[in-house]
């Protein structure tokens, strides 16, 4: 129950989005006055949805907010900045073209506006950023100082940071820390998202564990570890369990060295990484989302520029080759976000079920044009093999549902009778029944002795389907494993940022990392 | 005054007046496109507007009376146009297109039944813009330079300005301190189109002194190339409008030469200003920097 030092009380907050995905089921959350707040999690498990409710982004289904002790209902972000609640979003809220400046004083009243104000305000929080310059032109960490500024300056001092760290560099990060010290000692109260052990014990004063949309733990940073929080983020009912017969690893077929590769935004995603996917297995990679695990599909793809290093497929350099040639080579790739990639929505099924080997002479006559009798067979031979329900072959692909869009685009890869398959979230947004027939292909994939790369977010589906799976963090594998060899403990750790070299032995090396 | 200096100011004069109504039109555009709201419908706007003028100067003998009505005209349209694009998430181009179509037929048919004569129209000399004596230029040519010079100010040392260009090019960001997105999308719109009412009551009671509905002639169509032109700068706009004008005047001139006349058609030379438009523009493709929210609908979460 709210004390007097309770500067935020949420109460069994729930919410469900439009699309009947439930983001919280009825979580309680409290930060006191003053206090350096975690809020630690897992992909999905609900963090950013609770801060937008805070922040007045998204209303809650059903629940209570109280700030200071009075019930709030926020209709805006502007109504909650009002009430000095601002957060700093993973995409900044920032308008490139104008100067940092111009971006402080953006809306507000001409008698609010006062320069030297501002570099008063430079000064006392150390929060130097150049006042003048187009917010375009400066690095991410300056710009998620001006936007910090931004909320200071319109007197927020309940201030939400949504995974800050994550496009920081390290000596970034450590002012960040630095600065959030110091906002503490004036007063402020943060709360900060993050799935990031190492940050969460550095920085915060008390963290609240969520997990699938619930609270799983309120602790002191103080008496927390490492381990305990891991487990806490991590640890989990086991929904269902795959039959899978022991792996029969061949060749190496999808061989990749030391690969460098770079982010949208000019920093380096994927740092160095090594491994290599046998046939008959199925590799998977782990971590937290934004890890680089993107990136890398997308290098190995050809979607995406390698800096350095190599992707060697079938013993054939295939490094910045285009996607067509990787594709007529025998990589399948079912990319993460299915309606983007994946598919043209508006073009029909059938349609669809050739995209990238519409080229064959199966479908394409010698005046260019398209054989549909042969192509209206392979779309239904596809829907037949994959149980799609899909009104008719000449149906758009977007009247399709997630669970039916996400099989067509995986019965179309399979058609092309792969070597290696380049799997991304395969299952993400499924519901259990197309989760567990995706699943169960990829496994027969692999008993047919093809090379099988998984990339998941969710650890239950990497775990289960895995023969090796690599954890990735900030761009690097923490280590490569068999799933049965690794405790929940230790995947939580690095998927925390630890090495594997640095937890060989868990339960005896706890000062290794209390000094680190 | 020798006959090279008339010559010279012939031109010069021709182009304070060519350039007056595209400057105009542009001018209000950069706003709008600076809140993120494109209106292909400036022609439209231009040939109602000059169509109201040309009825309210007449009613009222009074110039002033049409240029105000213009202006309203245009006002209106840009507060349906902003109603559209800004509340009702609507298609820009979709909208300013029905807005050109509108137009067309409404005022082929004005004509008709207000005058009773088909397609064209000349206004009497009361309900005329006078010239200012002495220069021999129109009074709305310097309204256009205060305007254009007023509008930079306000763009951008203003926090309306801020605002505005806010909206255009992260609305999200704008709504996130509390700004009112779609209110300033609206107003910009009205602005907009209300100084393109501007310009076509210029053409119709003061330029060209007749109401057809070939009136704006393109200009509409020219005040958005001189919109990107200018890359959304109103100072820009005005000397690219200037050069724009100039090239009119120029053509206007080179045809009537009977040593020219001879030779070329003077429908071939009514071409030169429009491909002159076109060269410009095209060299500049690239090179300019639209606002990065502008002719899409902002959708909150």
């Amino acid at each position: 129950m709210p004390r007097n030092d309770t500067i935020v009380y949420m109460k069994d907050i729930v919410k469900v989005y439009p699309d009947g995905t439930v983001a919280l089921r009825g979580v309680d959350f409290e930060v006191k006055k003053g206090e350096i707040h975690g809020l630690l999690g897992e992909n999905g498990a609900g963090k950013t949805t609770l801060m937008k409710i805070l922040s007045g982004l998204l209303r809650p289904t059903s629940g209570e907010i109280y700030i200071r002790g009075r019930k709030v209902h926020f209709k805006s972000a502007s109504e909650a900045l009002k009430h000095g609640i601002g957060m700093v979003h993973q995409h900044l809220a920032l308008v490139p073209a104008f100067t940092a400046y111009e971006n402080i004083i953006l809306g507000l009243p001409g008698k609010v506006i006062d320069r030297k104000k501002i570099e008063e305000l430079m000064e006392t929080t150390g929060l130097k950023i150049p006042l003048d310059a187009k917010v375009e032109d400066l690095p991410f960490g300056v710009r998620q100082r001006i936007e910090i500024l931004k909320m200071l300056y319109r007197n927020v001092d309940i201030l939400i940071l949504d995974e800050p760290t994550t496009n920081l560099t390290p000596i970034e990060t450590k002012e960040l820390f630095e600065t959030l010290r110091n906002l503490k000692k004036q007063g402020k109260t943060i709360i900060f998202i993050t799935h990031k052990l190492r940050e969460v014990l550095e920085v915060t004063d008390r963290v609240t564990v969520l997990r699938r949309g619930r609270v799983v733990g309120v602790v002191e940073t103080s008496k927390a570890t490492p381990e305990m929080l891991a487990k806490m983020m991590v640890g989990r009912e086991v929904v269902f369990r795959i039959e899978k017969k022991p792996a029969r690893p061949g060749e190496p077929v999808l061989v990749v060295k030391d690969l460098w590769v770079r982010s949208d935004l000019g920093g380096w995603a994927v740092k160095g990484v090594s491994f290599a996917v046998y046939s008959g297995e199925i590799f998977g990679i782990a971590g937290v989302e934004g890890n680089g695990q993107s990136e890398l599909v997308e290098a190995i793809t050809g979607l995406r520029r390698v800096e350095k290093g190599q992707v060697i497929l079938m013993g054939r350099d295939v490094t910045n080759k285009p996607p067509s040639e990787l594709y007529r080579m025998g990589l399948s790739h079912i990319p993460e976000d299915r309606q983007k990639l994946g598919l043209v929505l508006d073009m029909t099924v059938a349609e669809n079920s050739v995209l990238g080997i519409h080229r064959l002479k199966k479908f394409i006559g010698k005046l260019l044009n398209m054989k549909w009798k042969n192509i209206n067979v392979h779309a239904k031979k596809i829907i037949e093999r994959f149980e799609i329900v899909a009104p008719g072959v000449r149906a758009p692909a977007r009247s399709l549902s997630g669970g039916n869009q996400q099989k067509l685009v995986v019965g179309r890869e399979l058609s092309k009778t792969p070597v290696v398959i380049v799997a991304a979230q395969p299952t993400r947004g499924l519901d259990v029944a197309a989760t567990e027939y995706i699943r169960k292909i990829l496994i027969k994939m692999r008993d047919e002795g093809k090379a099988v790369l998984l990339v998941s977010a969710d650890l239950d589906e990497v775990l289960q389907l895995s023969d090796r799976v690599a954890i990735m963090y900030e761009g690097e594998f923490m280590g490569i494993a068999k799933p049965e060899e690794l405790t929940e403990e230790q995947i939580g750790l690095m998927m925390g940022g630890y090495h594997m070299d640095q937890l060989k032995n868990t339960s005896s090396n706890r000062k290794v990392l209390e000094a680190s | 005054m020798t006959e090279e200096l008339v010559m010279i100011l012939d031109i010069l004069r021709g182009t304070s007046y060519a350039m007056t109504p595209l400057i105009l039109a542009a001018v209000g555009e950069i706003v709008a496109e600076r809140a993120g709201i494109v209106n292909i419908g400036l022609e439209g706007i231009m040939l109602l507007s000059g169509f109201m003028a040309v009825v309210f100067a007449e009613m009222a003998m009074n110039p002033w009376i049409g240029v105000l009505a213009g202006i309203g005209m245009g006002a209106l349209i840009g507060l349906i146009h902003g109603y559209i694009t800004a509340y009702l998430k609507g298609d820009h181009i979709i909208s300013g297109l029905g807005i050109n179509l509108f137009a067309l037929g409404t005022v082929a048919f004005g004509i008709e039944a207000v005058w009773g004569v088909r397609g064209y129209y000349t206004p009497p000399l009361e309900a005329k813009v006078p010239i200012i004596p002495g220069i021999e230029i129109s009074p709305l040519f310097i309204v256009m330079i205060l305007i254009t010079i007023g509008t930079y100010y306000l763009l951008y040392k203003t926090s309306i300005g801020l605002k505005i260009r806010a909206v255009g090019e992260n609305p999200e960001a704008a709504d996130v301190v509390g700004v009112n997105v779609e209110l300033t999308q609206l107003l910009s719109a009205v602005y907009g189109a209300a100084l393109a009412g501007l310009a076509g009551a210029f053409l119709s009671i003061d330029w060209l002194a007749a109401i057809t509905k070939e009136l704006p002639a393109g200009r509409g169509f020219i005040a958005l190339a001189l919109v990107n032109f200018a890359n959304w700068n109103p100072i820009l706009a005005l000397g690219g409008g200037a050069l724009f004008g100039f090239f009119w005047t120029l053509a206007e001139w080179i045809k009537n030469m009977a040593a020219i006349k001879a030779i070329i058609p003077v429908t071939l030379m009514n071409t030169i200003p429009y491909i002159a438009t076109i060269a410009v523009v095209a060299g500049l493709i690239g090179r300019s920097r639209p606002p990065a929210h502008v002719g899409r609908p902002y959708k909150r979460e």
